[in-house]
């Protein structure tokens, strides 16, 4: 990766360099407004008393010790945890079935991944709607809804989200297995390994890189769930709790945009500071992500 | 080739050009923050006025009036020429929908004020309405909100009355009569007969209304206005401000009505939740012949039970002979001080014409109920002319002391959330959690407030 | 003998599989079938009769379809226009500017360079929630909130994943083509449009399908940016629809599902092989 650059072109390069604002300009622009600005100015109001921008006091931490003194935000944090944990489990599993089930040159494969694949270009909010509908549709025949439980929210969206990203993660998988060296599978059939030796000696370990991506893929998209959360239960029911009400079914997104949109006077701020925790979680994740995948590079 | 480069160029600087200007007046922004630090400015903050002409933006919060307030909104443009725009919050949302668009650039011009709660938060963004040409057009004061200066923070622009909405005509086909209904007991009697021979009679007594956020304030909202008002008379003196807890003490008489309006519906309870029934649409299919709902739907009523009334919500309180039907508003005006003055000038405009145009406050008072002011046609609103009758012969006024919920959409939520478990299984043991989420609910959110 | 038996018992075997498999694909369609014979159904019975065909008294016909153009006192129609209109300009102004970004990006080794690259990097792991309050603040300050300004904001937002995706390919291709169109005489400019973009074709398409499932299902940061009256887009209608005053309008609500989930289907028949390709190169890069 290191080895140094050859050097391009001269005199195209020397060129190209005073091109910067036409090339980088645009993007540098709507970058800088619809990133990197918004950003450090989340940073700053984090720290501040605010209802509207212009009037923001500087307080120091208060906001981040509100934020976690906030039982709805610690519960929506551990209903969160468990979620992305929980479907990153099943939907792997299930995706993975799938994808080597696929690969088996079986009749209709390319029909199967069709189909499974379709549901992840449904936006989250219609695919929320359309959930609630069949949900309470089944529930309302023992006469109790998804609104009413939060168990039926968490596995009512645990559902949803396995629908919709079983087909995705399949997809990588299928590259996956695609990829392991023929030679190497008939190196394990002329040895007489059975089927499963064969998966989870050469097979799996041959998948790890399409698993380590789908793992951290399916951990970051649990933890980021937002519109599928709001259409489908909005964080109903509404149970009080040690003296507080906390909204049973509410991931840490829709907590912290609800927050920010609350009627008290110091939420905006509040809510800021807990998207800045928010925000060191998921990146966190990434960071780890990105360390990981390096390293396997450098080791390959 | 070369003319689609050209034209890539152009869009290239068209973009950069956008982006530029858009990092300029960033930095104005940004200069702006400390000079606008304390108490609001009327003069600089503004939204760039649209060359020299005010124009009106009015964030209402009630769904069911969009329609006639864009009629309105037309009319006065088609009229004047200033240009107004109505944008309506989504049922349960107002109070988000006012925090993210107060922030704006163009923030609202007008925006309604209406409870405690909400004078406290808004205060310091509303002009002072005192001696203003609006506050003379007023013929009461009744419906004015102070804050703790003095200052009249917004005005209200109608006032409604809501109760249980009777159709006569079933009532008399069951085999009852209207003087039947004067307290609970006849009330029960009544609604119970009628909901066991449904079948035969070919319509039911309630249409209980759904769960969901398209009807379940008229619970959370409306209904438990009879728990909040004993309490708010047996404590001595009106509230002025959000009691920071209650006592509970009429909630039993909350859940008489409560239960007998949702086990004698047309809809199962258990269905509630989910919602999907229109309660007042089945009653004016003629599906039931109770409806709990207010002035607001006398005009979608009045089309098939021309002769629809209101009753009190009678509930088992001693002496509830003598109620009234809620009457009030949390419908009030706050102008923006921080709109331009040509902005704050022109919603002024606007303001008085929807009272004094005959054209306009006819429309205004059909669909919002009836009008405080010296010259606003009079209402034709027979649910509003029974609340004048019952106020006539005597009997007490049941005024809004839902208007000091604290916390009201998270507190209303919480409620919901309770109702929906004890509709699914009435045990008292839900119950308890509904006088949890109403009563030591409010304590909550109250504290949570004032922190 | 043996050889005969095994490949019988895997003929076998792959039926099987393909049986269940064919099973478990008509569960997984039964969700978007029920929202077809909902669209069709009068509204009081999609809740009671959830998975019955609408026949007899509980077929609606047309009417769903009718009711919904108009439901929520908002168009459809301009729904659609604005959801077309955004989500076609924003992939096009991302995949522009940010293939000739990264190609900049690739090709001049500067400090400045690296900066915005490892920026570039950094946002893609900053979920929305820590900027969306003061990016719809921002957007509405720079006059960003209508339609056709809004696609700037995507631009910005979605910048990061797409010049890291163009960043990684420019870098595999050989720098001698462009060295020798530079010879020939080409600038900077025609370089890249004549030369490398159509090289980057590939990966034009898996951003641009990236960007445009992205941008088309998003609801979050149009509703935070637009006027929120005057411009809805799809997702944003469909939600509005549930606070509506009265009473929610299930079948109506379905048939506007309906009527948004089509042309993403038809979209992705059409172009399955890229859409999936696509995204799996999304997904293994980022």
């Amino acid at each position: 990766m290191l080895r140094k650059k050859p050097r391009f072109g001269n005199s195209l390069t020397r060129q190209t360099r005073h091109w910067f604002p036409l090339f980088v300009g645009p993007v540098l622009a709507a970058f800088i407004i619809g990133f990197v600005w918004p950003f450090i100015q989340g940073i700053y109001l984090s720290f501040c008393k605010f209802r509207l921008i212009r009037e923001a006091k500087f307080i120091g931490f208060g906001n981040y010790v509100k934020a976690l003194e906030d039982a709805s935000f610690r519960h929506a944090f551990w209903f969160t945890a468990a979620f992305a944990i929980v479907s990153l489990v099943l939907i792997n599993v299930l995706a993975f079935a799938a994808a080597y089930v696929l690969t088996q040159n079986i009749k209709g494969s390319s029909l199967f991944r069709t189909v499974f694949f379709m549901p992840n270009l449904i936006g989250g909010i219609v695919l929320g709607y359309i959930w609630s509908m069949i949900f309470d549709g089944i529930l309302s025949r023992y006469g109790t809804s998804i609104l009413m439980n939060a168990k039926y929210g968490f596995w009512g969206l645990l559902i949803l989200v396995a629908w919709q990203q079983i087909g995705y993660m399949m997809i990588i998988y299928i590259a996956g297995l695609q990829s392991v060296p023929d030679d190497m599978l008939e190196a394990a059939r002329i040895d007489g390994a059975t089927r499963a030796q064969t998966l989870f000696r050469v097979t799996i370990p041959n998948v790890m890189p399409s698993i380590t991506i789908c793992t951290f893929l399916g951990l970051t998209n649990g933890f980021k769930l937002f519109d599928q959360n709001l259409a489908l239960t909005g964080g109903q029911p509404i149970i009080e709790q040690g003296g507080s009400y906390v909204k049973t079914t509410e991931m840490l997104a829709l907590n912290i945009f609800s927050t920010f949109y609350q009627s008290k006077s110091t939420s905006p701020g509040v809510a800021q500071a807990k998207a800045v925790l928010f925000f060191i979680l998921v990146a966190g994740l990434g960071l780890l992500q990105l360390n990981y995948t390096r390293k396997r590079e450098v080791q390959q | 080739m070369k003319k689609l480069i050209a034209l890539l160029l152009a869009l290239v600087m068209c973009l950069s050009l956008v982006a530029c200007g858009g990092s300029n007046s960033n930095d104005g922004a940004k200069t702006e923050e400390p000079a606008a630090d304390g108490e609001a400015a009327p003069e600089d903050t503004a939204a760039p006025a649209a060359s020299g002409e005010g124009s009106v933006y009015w964030l209402n919060f009630k769904p069911e009036s969009d329609e006639a307030l864009q009629k309105l909104a037309g009319m006065y443009t088609e009229k004047t020429g200033v240009p107004v725009k109505v944008v309506t919050a989504a049922s349960g949302s107002y109070a988000q929908t006012l925090t993210s668009e107060m922030d704006k650039s163009n923030p609202p011009t007008m925006f309604v004020v209406g409870n405690a709660n909400s004078v406290k938060d808004w205060s310091s963004y509303a002009l002072d309405l005192n001696g203003t040409p609006i506050a003379n057009e007023l013929n009461t004061d009744a419906y004015n909100l102070y804050d703790e200066d003095g200052k009249l923070v917004s005005i209200g622009y109608c006032f409604e009355c809501y109760g249980i909405v009777v159709n006569p005509d079933h009532v008399a086909a069951a085999g009852h009569t209207m003087d039947e209904l004067t307290n609970f007991a006849g009330l029960k009697a009544v609604a119970e007969d009628i909901h066991a021979n449904a079948a035969t009679l070919g319509f039911d007594a309630f249409s209980a209304p759904d769960m969901d956020d398209s009807s379940s304030w008229r619970y959370t909202g409306h209904l438990i206005n009879l728990e909040y008002y004993y309490e708010e008379q047996a404590s001595g003196s009106k509230w002025t401000e959000c009691p920071p807890s209650l006592t509970g003490e009429y909630f039993d008489n909350f859940r008489n009505i409560y239960d007998l309006s949702i086990n004698n519906s047309t809809t199962d309870p258990k269905d509630l939740a989910t919602g999907g029934h229109d309660p007042v649409n089945e009653f004016i299919s003629g599906k039931s012949t109770f409806v709990l709902t207010g002035s607001w739907d006398y005009a979608a009523i009045a089309e098939t039970v021309p002769n629809a009334t209101m009753i009190p919500y009678y509930c088992g309180v001693d002496g509830e002979e003598k109620a009234g039907l809620n009457c009030g508003t949390e419908n009030c005006w706050a102008i923006n001080s921080m709109a331009s003055e040509a902005d704050q000038q022109a919603t002024m405009d606007f303001m008085v014409w929807l009272v004094t145009d005959p054209d306009a406050s006819r429309i205004a008072v059909d669909s919002f109920g009836a009008m405080p002011y010296k010259n606003a046609v009079e209402s034709t609103n027979a649910f509003l002319a029974a609340a004048d009758d019952y106020a006539a012969a005597g009997n007490y006024v049941m005024d809004w002391a839902t208007n000091y919920q604290p916390a009201v959409d998270d507190y209303r939520a919480a409620a919901v959330s309770a109702l929906n478990a004890y509709n699914a299984d009435q045990t008292d043991a839900n119950w308890e959690a509904v006088r949890g989420a109403f009563i030591d609910g409010w304590a909550v959110q109250y504290a949570n407030q004032q922190g | 003998m043996k050889k005969a038996e095994t490949l019988t018992s895997e003929r076998r075997r792959k039926t099987i599989l393909s049986v269940v498999m064919s099973i478990i694909c008509i569960i997984y369609v039964l969700p978007v079938v029920a929202v077809v014979i909902n669209s069709f159904k009068v509204n009081t019975y999609v809740k009671t009769n959830t998975f019955d065909l609408p026949t007899g008294e509980m077929f609606a016909g047309w009417s769903n379809f009718v009711k919904g153009m108009t439901f929520g006192n908002y168009p459809f129609y301009k729904s659609v226009l604005y959801s077309v209109f955004i989500t076609v300009v924003s992939t096009f102004l991302i995949l522009l500017f940010t293939s000739m970004a990264a190609w900049y990006i690739a090709r001049v080794n500067s400090k400045i360079s690296k900066a915005i690259y490892f920026l570039c990097v950094f946002s893609m792991v900053v979920p929305f929630q820590m900027v969306m309050f003061t990016l719809s603040k921002t957007a509405d300050r720079l006059h960003l909130n209508t339609p056709w300004t809004i696609p700037i904001v995507y631009l910005g937002f979605g910048a990061g994943l797409a010049i890291f995706m163009f960043v990684g390919f420019v870098k595999s291709i050989p720098l001698e083509i462009e060295e020798a169109a530079a010879i020939d005489g080409c600038g900077p400019l025609r370089t890249y449009f004549l030369v490398v973009l159509p090289m980057l074709k590939p990966t034009l398409i898996s951003v641009g399908i990236l960007e445009l499932m992205w941008v088309w299902n998003d609801y979050l940061l149009p509703y935070l940016v637009l006027d929120i009256n005057e411009y809805r887009t799809i997702p944003i209608h469909i939600q509005y629809l549930k606070g509506s005053y009265g009473s929610v309008d299930l079948g109506a609500t379905m048939a506007l599902i309906l009527l948004s989930i089509i042309p993403v289907v038809v979209f992705y028949l059409l172009c399955q092989k890229h859409i999936i390709k696509g995204v799996a190169a999304g997904a293994v890069k980022g």
